[in-house]
This record gives structure tokens, sequence and C-alpha cells, in this order.
């Protein structure tokens, strides 16, 4: 074995290769970070075959804290795996150098996921699986099928099968060159189709040439060179299928499509009171709907008007009532209020006891309420009667949509509602628009949820290929660490100030339905080099996405949004599947993407979409010129 | 090696809404208790090392959401969990008839490899309140049915009995991981025998 090893050459290396799963022997070194080499007997004298082996080696014999950190996932991994070691275990002195090898000859099978490669003896079980960090494990795939006999599978693209020469699929891939009716004798060509199957890369574009020059001088016109001019045909498009375009399968990884240059969209200031006050023609009507919702998207509102505006934005007033509407409306909604809330009042205690369903979510709103916002003055001490205003809208809202009933965070949304609009029938009905908007967050099946931490994770891959392919990687892909944000508007994140503010952004439905979701885009974004960096996984992103509360820019984030959604928007690979997303018309690209996040047929997809802010792209009247468009605005109510 | 690698014990609360899991958390790690922690959203965790027969463990105990229909999403975070604590408050008998369907979706979600041995530790919480609802001696017959799970009384709130309850949960937790690595060691001479087995390595190939 030790003289062997010296025969050997290395022909290729590269770093930051983690082992992601190995024999039990290598445990130690599992999520530890290593080299990869290829190493070859030096030449072929024909008196024994070329030998190749590839060896992954830890770059340190001691794990580092990092890897230490991740013990619990190690812990995971181990008890999933079983039964791993294949023909290719080290043998002792080898094991003291810490490396792994295997044998070229071992090897039947690759199985390429994202930037991982699982290699696969004869058994189902694999040999080891190797996690190149970098992302760049292109290059050492074009270089395994220059020294193995690979295709692709039929099955997955991203399997690789190793032929062996007495294979159905390599007689095959024989019988198609031979059907070409090429002489066997016409060595020049056998050495040219050894070349293609050894060195694809190298060959395949003088074989193509060859091959055609071939076509071209030997194929008359005739019916049997119709059959032969077919088996052609099959055998170019086989060589092209197997050889040339293999690489392609990864151009996406390789070179993502760019979005257009990203544009600044600095926020504006939040809508005045004359401004406000000045939309209203004599009969209390707003006239230019689209221009304060625009304003209020640039700024939010002054806190002057904010519980005015906040009616009309929860749709408690519906933009188009004149005053006298509005009047009568709340002396009916204030009256619809009170006899439900009656309703509730009135049980008798044995009414309570017979009705288990109803006394558990009276219970939870209990509990909830008496740990809502105590930090803020307004829901502060004992006996406090903010409190009993909020348990009872939240017992009402039960009783107004009992099938939903309570769930948790649904006092997070209230509490900003009912601290700005003291009014206990006035906040009721407009915590009823909010929870309209977001109603299917609340699924009893969470299907709204992740649906939404789906569509996350959708947009966060085409604005940031890379660091979501990092998220696939290192389990993150649910999207679960962003639960909080979504849930609940990033009500837990910021402010109760910015809150507000960041609510009656979203409210508008500008610039896009779901913007909410580009925020958290543009937040991870933010983020990206903290958690790529760090080499995060599951637990140390949710961490520090947890950690995150109250220190987000929200202004910032707003800005980079919006950015974010004018780079999609003028997008020119921009698919169906985002277009539904963020509510874009779609135009039949239907999704390139592989994730199968949404499901464009589903009319349950269709029903639950309806609670978001809906926005056509006629409706969306902003545009870079934006700032501009508002200044106008602003200079016209002055 | 076992003894110089840093050991991480992943160790789940659950139980119904407001039972105290935040509290004790909090009361154990930073030995702070405050009523106005929120409801739970989604999950956290916090880490803690302590020394166990002379080993230094590092402790990550994971919070999760109490209500029932966040549960879904435990899959995500039950994984690879060394213990499970469950959780109810003494002075509310809902939240002690709820344990049953806690440790089975547990067991469910989680999956361990051998879910009759999987270690639970049972905390009634709330001590400090009256009136009490669930006996001592209830809770005790309950953990007796359930393979003798160990039950503490604790007070989150007043510290009580909080610091040995999860020594004991790091205890059954580091036991549990022992365990998982010993049944893990067996593995290499299965395999050794499949690998004779392979008539195609034949000596002249680079057996590495």
């Amino acid at each position: 074995m030790d003289e062997e090893f010296k025969d050997y050459i290395d022909i290729f290396s590269q770093d930051g290769v983690l082992l992601k799963q190995a024999p039990s022997s290598f445990i130690p070194f599992i999520n530890a970070i290593g080299t990869i080499y290829i190493w070859s007997t030096e030449t072929n004298d024909g008196t024994r075959p070329i030998k190749r082996f590839l060896e992954w080696k830890p770059n340190d014999v001691t794990i580092d804290s990092d890897v230490q950190d991740q013990e619990w996932a190690v812990v995971n991994t181990v008890q999933k795996r079983s039964r791993t070691l294949s023909g290719n275990l080290p043998a002792d002195h080898y094991n003291k150098l810490r490396s792994l090898k295997i044998n070229f000859e071992d090897i039947k099978r690759v199985a390429k996921k994202n930037r991982d490669l699982t290699f696969f003896d004869g058994s189902s079980e694999p040999m080891c699986t190797l996690l190149f960090q970098h992302g760049d494990c292109f290059y050492f795939i074009d270089l395994l099928k220059t020294y193995l006999s690979v295709g692709p599978s039929r099955r997955d693209k991203n399997i690789f099968i190793v032929y062996d020469a007495d294979s159905p699929e390599y007689q095959e891939l024989n019988k198609t060159f031979a059907a070409l009716d090429i002489k066997p004798n016409d060595s020049s060509f056998w050495t040219m189709f050894k070349n293609i199957k050894e060195h694809p890369y190298e060959s395949s574009l003088m074989a193509f040439s060859k091959v055609s020059t071939y076509v071209y001088r030997s194929v008359e016109p005739g019916n049997n060179d119709i059959l032969l001019n077919d088996d052609l045909q099959r055998s170019l498009s086989e060589i092209d299928d197997n050889i040339t375009h293999s690489g392609g399968d990864y151009e996406l990884v390789q070179k993502p499509p760019q979005l257009p240059k990203r544009k600044e969209f600095p926020r504006c200031k939040p809508l005045r009171e004359e401004q406000w006050k000045a939309q209203f023609t004599c009969d209390g009507k707003l006239e230019d709907v689209e221009s304060i919702k625009t304003l209020i998207f640039r700024g939010g509102v002054s806190p002057k008007i904010r519980e005015e505006v906040w009616k009309f934005l929860l749709d408690y007033y519906p933009w188009d009532s004149t005053l006298a509407e509005r009047e009568a409306l709340v002396i009916a909604k204030v009256q619809e209020y009170y006899d439900m809330k009656l309703q509730w009042k009135s049980f008798t205690k044995a009414q309570e006891n017979n009705f288990s369903d109803f006394a558990q979510r009276k219970s939870l709103i209990e509990k909830d309420v008496n740990r809502t916002d105590r930090n803020l003055d307004f829901y502060a001490g004992d006996n406090n009667q903010n409190l009993q205003k909020l348990n009872d809208i939240l017992m009402t809202y039960v009783m107004y949509n009992f099938d939903l009933g309570y769930v948790q965070g649904m006092s997070d949304l209230l509490s900003p509602i009912l601290m700005l609009i003291g009014n206990e029938p006035d906040a009721f009905w407009c915590f009823v628009g909010f929870m309209n908007k977001l109603i299917s967050n609340f699924d009893i099946d969470q299907a709204g949820m992740k649906d939404q931490l789906g569509n996350l994770f959708t947009l966060l891959n085409f604005v940031d290929p890379f660091l979501a392919k990092y998220l696939e990687t290192h389990d993150c892909a649910n999207m679960f660490f962003c639960f909080r944000w979504v849930l609940v508007w990033f009500k837990r994140e910021l402010k109760q100030e910015d809150v507000m503010r960041f609510w009656e952004v979203l409210w508008t439905g500008y610039p896009c339905q779901n913007f909410h979701l580009l925020v958290a885009v543009a937040i991870l974004e933010h983020e990206r080099s903290e958690l790529m960096g760090n080499d995060y996984g599951f637990t140390e992103i949710l961490k520090h996405i947890n950690e995150l509360s109250c220190h987000l820019d929200m202004d910032l984030m707003l800005n980079k949004a919006e950015g974010i959604f004018f780079q999609i928007k003028e997008a020119d690979h921009l698919t169906d599947q985002i277009r539904f997303i963020v509510g874009l018309p779609l135009i039949g690209n239907h999704c390139t993407d592989s994730h199968e996040l949404i499901h464009f047929d589903s009319p349950d997809c269709l029903v639950s979409s309806e609670s978001h802010p809906k926005c056509s792209v006629d409706r969306v009247s902003i545009s870079p010129d934006e700032i501009s468009f508002d200044k106008s605005i602003q200079s016209n109510f002055l | 090696m076992a003894s110089n690698k840093k050991v991480l014990l992943k160790v789940i609360i659950l139980g119904d809404s407001s039972v105290g899991k935040t509290s004790l958390m909090n009361q154990y790690v930073n030995r702070k208790f405050s009523n106005q922690y929120k409801a739970t959203i989604g999950a956290d965790f916090l880490t803690k090392e302590v020394t166990i027969d002379d080993r230094t463990v590092t402790m990550q105990i994971w919070d999760t959401a109490g209500q029932e229909r966040f549960q879904s999403l435990g899959v995500a975070f039950y994984r690879g969990a060394d213990c499970c604590v469950l959780v109810f408050d003494v002075t509310a008998p809902n939240t002690f008839k709820s344990l049953d369907s806690w440790r089975d979706e547990f067991l469910i979600q989680a999956a361990p490899r051998e879910p009759d041995n999987f270690p639970f530790v049972l905390l009634g919480n709330k001590v400090d309140l009256e009136p009490r609802a669930i006996s001592a001696k209830r809770a005790q017959q309950w953990c007796q049915s359930k393979n003798d799970i160990p039950y503490f009384e604790t007070s989150a709130k007043e510290g009580l009995n909080v610091e040995q309850a999860f020594l004991a949960i790091a205890k059954n937790a580091l036991a549990q991981q022992n365990q998982t690595v010993d049944l893990y060691n067996e593995f290499p001479d299965q395999i050794k025998l499949t690998n004779t087995q392979r008539p195609s390595n034949g000596s002249d190939s680079c057996a590495c």
C-alpha cells in the first residue's frame, strides 16, 4: 500500500470541502473542513492500467470549535445513518493519517445535490458525502467525467452512473455508433470514440467535426440512408446528452442570471395632517386615494392623523365613503360590536362548563392578555383597564369568528391598534380588518404559514441564489427561523413606534402583494455575510435572527425591499412563480425553479391569497421616478 | 476520546401555553424571573454550561410555543433532542391532562431511535400558587406509568427546585447521548462483514 502510494501523483486538489457523511471511523471528522485530492499513477506504461483514487483530508487534526458547536447536529447525523462502511475503509495506518480514500474503481454512482456530492459503490449505502463549501464542484465533476465513463441517470440528471464495459448502457452507446456502419478497421474513428469517453471535453468538438465530415462524405440520398441518418442523429444526440452538455445542468448555479441594478428608494416624511385634510371633498370623500396610499407607503402617517387613517387602511371605513356614510356605518358597527360582546358576556358559568371549546379559548386569551406588551405604559400595572379592553376585544372576536377563535400572536396584532384607537368597538373593527389581511397565518394546519415561508424561500432564491443555496445546504430551506417575522408582521422585532409605521406602510398594499416577504428577503440579504461568513447552521441562524429583535433599521429595510421589488419586476428571467407571489400578471412562463412551493392551479392557493393585500400591476403607480412624483404631490398640497 | 470532546445536550421544553416554559428556562440559565415574558412565537433557545461527573457539557435548552396548532413546527426543532422536559401547571388541571399528547407528539415528530427509552422529565410548575389542582401523588403515578419518568415540583418564580430538575435533565440527556454513541460504535463490525463479501475487491486494487 505504501509503495503504491508513492507511485501516485497529485493531479487535482481543492480546499474547502466539508465531510458530511462518512464511514463510522470518521465520525470525529464529520463536518470538518478539508481538502479533496485526486491521485493517479504517473503514466500508463502499458504494463498495468492507470489507477486513480480520491482522498479527503481534514485541514486540522484537531476539531475546531465551530465543529464542536454543531455537535448536536452531528449526533443527529449519526443517528440517522447506518451501515455506511464500504470496501474503501482506510487501513489502520492510513487511519492514523486521518484521510478518507476512495478507489476510482469502486465508484459506481455519484449523486449531486446542490453542493453535495455523494459517492456510492454498488450498494445502496453511500460511501461518503462531501460538501463543496465554495459551491464549485463543477470542475471536480468534469474531472471525474474525464476519468470515469459516466453518464447522467435517465431518472435523475443529477445522478451520474459509472458504466461497466459489459453493462447494457455501455453496449447501447457502442451500438449506436456501430449502426453507423463505420468500418471496424477505421481505427482513427474508434480512437476518437474512445477519447470521447475518456476525455469528453477535449474530444467532443473534434468528434463532432469528424462525424459530420463522415456524414457529409458518405451519406447519399436513398431509403437506407434515411435510416442511417436517423441512427446518426440518435448517436449525435446521445453524444450531445451524455457529454457535450452535461456541464449545462449547472449553468444556473455557476452563473446565475443577473438582476437589474438595485436602485435606492429613500424613505420620505410621514403623511401630514394638511396633506390628508386637503384630500377630502366637501362631503368628506377622499379624492385621490392612490396618491394618499402612495404617500403613506413612502413615509407612513403622522401620529396626529393616524387613528383616522388607520380606519381606512384597515377597511373599517370604505375608501370611497362620504362622511355621512361613515357616521352611519359607525353607529351600525358599534351596535354590532356590543351585540356580539353581549353574547359571550351573558354566558352563565354552567354554559361555559358545558362548552369546553369556548372555555379553552377564554382561558388562553386570559393568559395571553396578561403577558402582552406589559412593558409598555399603556398595558402596565395591575387592574389596568386597557388589559380588560384587550381581553374583551379578543373575546368578542372569538364570537365573531368562532372557527378561528383565538390563536397566539393575535394579541400582538391587536395591541398597537388598541393603543392608538382607545375606543373598544372601533379598535375591534380595525382589528378585524387586520386579521382579514393575514388570517391564513393562523390556519389550524399552519398551511398559510408554510406557504408563506415557502414563498419567502422562492423569493430569496430569485434575489440571492447563493444565500438560498447556503440555507438549503444547511437544512434551513424551511425558513422556520423567519416564523415570528411572518406570523405577526415583525411585531416582535420592532419598537412600538416602528411597528405602527411599518404596518401602515404594508397595509397600503404597495408596491406589491406580499411586500413583507421582500422585507424579510432584504433583512436576510443584509445579514448574509454574518450568516455565511460564520458558517452558521440552523441553530445559529435561528439564534442570530431572534437576536435581531429591536435592532432592525426599519427605514433601511423598507428602502432595500422596495429596491428588490423593482429588481424583480424588471428582471429578464422573471418567472410566473415569482409573479404570482408578488401579484404581477402571469405570462404563462411557468416555474423554472426546482422548488415546488406554489401550485398555480390549486384553487386553495388562489383562495388563500385573497387574504393578502391585492394590488394589480395596473395600480402600481410607483416607479423609479416615484420620489419626484411624491415631491410633486407634496408641493401640490402646500 | 469521548471525554475530551465538548458535549452538547439538546433539551426540548414542552407543555401547554402559560405553564412556565420560558420562565423555567430563564430561571435556570439566567436566574431571573419576570412576569412580563411574552407568549413564545416560533422557538428560541438558551445555552448553559454545566459540569456533570467532572465533565463539562453545554445544555441547549429549547423553548417552544405552547399552543397546539404550532406543534406542526416541532419537527424542525425537536430533531436531535437528547431529552424532553414536559411541564404542567399544578394549579391548572387541563395542562396535566395534555401531558400524554405532548409526549406522544414529541415521540412522533422527533422519532427517537428507542422511543420507550427516550428520557423525559416531568416538571409540575407554579407550586408557589394556590389552589393546587394536581397532587404530587397523581403526577408521580403518571410518571410511573410512563416508564418511571423523573418528577420535580418547581417554582420558576421562586427558583424552587429548578436547579435540581435541570441537573437531572442534563444527566438523563447525557446518558441518552452516551447510549446513542455506543449503539453507533457497534456498526463498524457489522460492515466489515459485508466488506469481505465483496468479491470485486481484488488484492491488486487500491484498497484505500
